[in-house]
């Protein structure tokens, strides 16, 4: 009996918290993005259309690290015997990726532009049974911080 | 080509049904997969069990038998002792059971009584306290006995094997998942053990109207039972607990065996 009731309460718990922080985190998301949309980032070699002078240019990083609650573990424990998409895992790199490119832009204010973004991602429990699951996601580019091109050109893609 | 700074208006990245909705349905799965394998594996054990001569069945828990000097069972706090019981033997003949059996008193406040494969029957001392007469507890022996002549003894074992292969497979290395999944299937093993019980106590009538020409102080135990209950326990509880437990709730009980008694025509004695 007890156990069957710790059980029901961690489910619920990891259920309804996890829920609540995962929206509070999605609303955060596209607030922080719709803010950020400005500055020019694209995983070019090179900068899009023309630069002013350029004044510095600086490798920059952005990390975050998600963990999935109680429920979506043993969500994802049931789909692991039958297969097929994970989704309850999807959200989870998502965030994670989303909010590593963020914390990368949010690091970089004032950039002109920035290229070269590339992701990396891994799992920090990787290969351990019953340990956290959980995802690292790390967005690494250059910002540009750059004047604005002389009067008359527009920026456009090479 | 001119850069447009535009976020996506839906994220296809992310699955946009109700996780509760996909959850529900893999359980119903596992749960459907689980108790087809518990019931067909079951349905073997219970194939197997009756081929297992008492012979047989003491000759391989020859190694599991209590120690005839043993004073201890399991842990340091039960003490254990062999229990002399004049009418055991003549019980034993009446349930016609051929091998010998060993009697057990083991020191626990418990009121509750063991049969174990190879033949080791155990009382717990609580017992006393509830069937204070001579008829009272020759019920719960004949019930004992009961087990061991139906050899259910065994079939709990082996569906326990069952339960717990079957959980082990399906749950794997996810410990989550066995807590899901063995609640589940204990009270279907529950449910299997209570039809037993009911088996056994009208054997245990039998035996018990063999012995004496009646079946008086048979339900002894269970009234006595009942009467603690009432001054102890909450109902609501008693009522949930009962999902899980392995005997039927204790009036019920009462009731089916006065009914048993009614339907074999034993005299309820004095």
């Amino acid at each position: 009996m007890f156990d069957i009731a710790v059980f029901l309460s961690l489910i619920s718990l990891g259920y309804f918290v996890g829920r609540y922080l995962e929206k509070r985190h999605y609303h955060s998301i596209n607030t922080r993005e719709q803010a950020l949309i400005k500055v020019i980032t694209t995983n070019t070699k090179r900068p899009l259309g023309t630069l002013g002078k350029v004044n510095k240019v600086e490798l920059v990083t952005g990390n975050a690290v998600i963990s999935v609650d109680y429920f979506k573990r043993v969500a994802a424990g049931l789909r692991k015997l039958f297969g097929g998409n994970l989704t309850t895992y999807e959200t989870l790199v998502d965030r994670a990726r989303r909010e590593a490119i963020l914390r990368l832009k949010e690091s970089c204010q004032g950039a002109t532009q920035i290229i070269n973004l590339r992701i990396e991602t891994s799992s920090i429990s990787q290969g351990k049974s019953n340990q956290i699951g959980s995802v690292e996601v790390l967005a690494y580019a250059t910002a540009i911080y750059a004047d604005a091109p002389q009067a008359g050109k527009q920026a456009t893609a090479e | 080509m001119k850069y447009q700074a535009r976020l996506p208006e839906h994220n296809s990245n992310i699955s946009h049904e109700h996780p509760l909705k996909e959850f529900a349905l893999l359980l119903a799965g596992l749960a459907i997969i689980m108790a087809a394998l518990y019931w067909a594996l079951g349905l073997a054990v219970d194939y197997v069990v009756p081929m297992i001569s008492p012979e047989k069945e003491q000759h391989w828990f020859k190694t599991m038998r209590i120690d005839k000097g043993a004073s201890h069972w399991i842990s340091q706090d039960n003490t254990i002792s062999p229990y002399d019981s004049p009418i055991f033997e003549s019980l034993r003949s009446c349930a016609n059971i051929e091998v010998p059996l060993t009697l057990w008193q083991v020191d626990s406040d418990q009121p509750n009584a063991v049969a174990l494969p190879g033949g080791d029957i155990l009382l717990f001392s609580g017992l006393f306290d509830h069937a204070p007469s001579e008829n009272g507890l020759a019920f719960i022996l004949a019930h004992e006995l009961a087990h061991f002549k139906h050899r259910d003894h065994l079939r709990s074992i082996g569906r326990g094997i069952v339960l717990m292969t079957v959980t082990g497979f399906i749950s794997g290395d996810s410990a989550a998942l066995a807590s899901l999944l063995t609640p589940a299937g204990l009270a279907t093993q529950a449910q299997y053990s209570q039809t037993l019980e009911s088996a056994a106590d009208a054997l245990a009538l039998e035996i018990l109207n063999c012995h004496y020409g009646h079946v008086g102080g048979a339900t002894e135990f269970f009234e006595n039972m009942l009467k603690e209950q009432d001054s102890s326990a909450i109902a609501g509880i008693e009522q949930l607990n009962h999902y899980f437990s392995s005997h039927p709730e204790t009036q019920a009980r009462i009731d089916n065996i006065e009914q048993l008694r009614q339907q074999l025509g034993f005299d309820k004695g004095p």
